[in-house]
């Protein structure tokens, strides 16, 4: 919570100022109470109010008075809320290296599932498309409110060839630049892979062009560094992730880089970046909330106050 | 003469809204005179002369002649005229010690009708120093419930009256200054009057009935009587709203109601029992038993419970 007015917060000394006055001035009461010589036969017979009922109007009083100082501070509280129109690319790596089972049961697979669990937790507004690439990106699906068709194109999904990036982020930053920077809708990209670029341009050079669009392109560096396939030929080769690479896109482009060893793994990043892609944090002015609850807490006080004593508190 | 012990911070102050006692119609002092004369005087058959009991001029009764009789107070006209021998019975003449116990606690500088509760207090010691210095009398006067005692030995003629309006002048004790309870101050009664005296005690009889037994026992050597001093509206809280009301003895402080008719009636019902209570301790004991209220005429009420 931030306030567009910290200097009014000064306003919160009138709590402790009126807490010391309610003392001084109770105590004044006392100089001013009649003379009453049965008071002793009188006291047992009084309606015993507990204390801490005694206190609440008070209580009430100064949380009213704290309300109200908070709101002529002008409160703003950062909400999320859903971009227009975000339109979110999932860009997955399906080269052979997705075939290798380090992340259980497949590389593939924990793909699969954790980009169809982002088009669960992507708020409906968005509009998600996909990439799928290996030796150059075949499978194109331009940013769409149809989640069906996407998760289509992920059932699809198969493993083989090699991996170019680069080209896949081209790709995927043509499906979403459309129209001058200023006016377009927020987009993001979300690149998944495993390995080294072995084909293709050069992703940092599309990483650099798509921070002049202000399209961020978050990536996730998937398995671990042991890990191998088998060739058809039978041949056993190493398929370790490239996480540098990964970082410097992420870095280059103004994403956030993730790295992934395992399904759980890539299934949280893909949750988080699900709410967090397609919405955006808003600060907005909470003043009202603080001025009603300070004048509601008012009125109780004084409906409180009245009936207890005759006086406000 | 007087044994006073009052230091500067806790002496007797005269309470603030003092009215003093209020008009005293002189036929009261009249017809309270025969009246205490009848209750102390005590004619009883064959009685003689005892200590300090003279033969007064005034004619009590005219009787028959029985043995033992003085033979020279044989009336001639009333034998004359019935034929039986008359004697005439005349009021004993007793030198008679009137003992005072004022109240001045701080409860007794209360008071919202016409006058505060020790005016009254003040007024009937004056009444009563006034008959008790008729015919030779005596009035002594003690105090209590205030931080300083006084005392003021019986004495007689003008001299007592004017002690007595000096010292009953000072006041009561200032709130918070509570002092001797009453129970200890019949006590002392009891050891400073000689016997067969007339006691007056004059309070408000607050707090504690812890003062019977001492009371019954002057009561069983001397004529006792209790002038209860109160105010109307300690007995029935009146309907003024939200009251911060304060103890000045004890200084309790407590907020009130006073819209709450139940709270009014409680308290009514519960200062009711407590005076029940007050006057069966009084009636037990043997004390004569006169209630006085700040509002109205206390002395007319005075005269009419006594005459």
């Amino acid at each position: 919570m931030s306030f567009a007015s910290p200097v009014f917060l000064a306003a919160l000394a009138l709590v402790p100022l009126a807490l010391a006055a309610q003392v001084v001035a109770r105590r004044r009461a006392r100089r001013f109470a009649v003379r009453f010589p049965a008071v002793a036969t009188l006291a047992p017979l009084l309606p015993r109010v507990s204390s801490w009922r005694r206190r609440l109007p008070l209580a009430l009083f100064l949380a009213s008075l704290a309300a109200l100082s908070l709101a002529l501070a002008r409160p703003h509280a950062t909400v999320a809320v859903p971009r227009e129109q975000a339109s979110v690319v999932l860009v997955t790596d399906v080269s052979r290296s997705m075939l290798a089972d380090d992340v259980e049961p497949s590389r593939l697979e924990a793909a699969r599932s954790a980009a169809k669990h982002f088009l669960e937790e992507v708020p409906d507004e968005a509009r998600v498309g996909a990439v799928a690439f290996s030796t150059d990106p075949h499978t194109v699906e331009a940013p769409t409110d149809d989640r069906s068709k996407i998760e289509d194109v992920l059932d699809s999904l198969s493993a083989d060839g090699g991996t170019a990036t680069g080209d896949a982020l081209a790709a995927a930053l043509d499906l979403v630049d459309n129209g001058p920077v200023a006016r377009r809708p927020p987009a993001a990209i979300l690149l998944l892979s495993d390995g080294e670029t072995t084909t293709g341009r050069d992703p940092t050079e599309v990483a650099r062009a798509a921070r002049r669009l202000r399209i961020p392109i978050h990536t996730v560096a998937l398995g671990t560094r042991g890990a191998t396939i088998e060739t058809p030929a039978g041949m056993v080769i190493p398929v370790p992730p490239d996480p540098e690479t990964m970082r410097r896109i992420a870095r280059l482009s103004g994403g956030q880089a993730f790295q992934a060893e395992d399904a759980d793994d890539v299934a949280r990043i893909y949750e988080s970046l699900g709410s967090r892609v397609a919405s955006k944090k808003e600060e907005r002015e909470i003043t009202v909330a603080f001025a009603a609850s300070g004048g509601l807490l008012l009125a109780a006080a004084a409906a409180l106050g009245l009936r207890g004593t005759a006086r406000l508190p | 003469m007087s044994t006073a012990a009052a230091s500067g911070a806790t002496a007797l102050r005269p309470p603030a809204g003092r009215q003093g006692p209020g008009p005293v119609p002189g036929a009261l002092v009249e017809a309270l005179d025969l009246a205490f004369v009848r209750r102390v005087g005590g004619v009883s058959a064959g009685e003689h002369r005892g200590a300090g009991v003279g033969s007064g001029t005034e004619l009590a009764q005219l009787r028959p002649y029985q043995p033992g009789d003085d033979v020279r107070q044989i009336d001639a006209s009333a034998t004359a005229r019935t034929g039986i021998p008359h004697v005439r019975q005349h009021v004993p003449e007793r030198l008679l010690t009137t003992w005072l116990a004022v109240d001045v606690s701080p409860s007794m500088a209360f008071g919202t009708a016409d006058r505060l509760k020790s005016d009254v207090a003040d007024g009937v010691a004056d009444v009563l120093g006034a008959i008790a210095v008729r015919r030779g009398g005596r009035v002594g006067l003690l105090t209590f419930g205030g931080p300083a005692t006084r005392l003021l030995p019986p004495r007689g003629g003008r001299g007592a009256r004017i002690g007595l309006r000096r010292a009953l002048a000072e006041g009561v004790a200032p709130d918070g200054a509570g002092g001797e309870p009453l129970s200890l101050a019949l006590v002392r009664a009891g050891r400073l009057a000689r016997p067969r005296s007339l006691v007056v005690v004059v309070s408000d009889f607050a707090g504690l009935t812890d003062w019977a037994r001492p009371l019954a026992a002057l009561c069983a050597r001397h004529t006792v009587m209790a002038v209860e001093v109160y105010d109307p509206r300690e007995r029935e809280l009146p309907a003024v709203g939200r009251l911060a009301m304060v103890d000045p003895e004890t200084g309790e402080r407590v907020e009130v109601d006073t819209a709450d008719r139940r709270l009014r009636e409680r308290f009514a019902r519960a200062v009711s029992e407590e005076r029940k209570v007050v006057a069966a301790a009084l009636r037990r004991a043997g004390a004569e038993h006169v209630a006085l209220s700040t509002a109205g005429e206390w002395a007319r009420e005075l005269g009419r419970r006594l005459a």
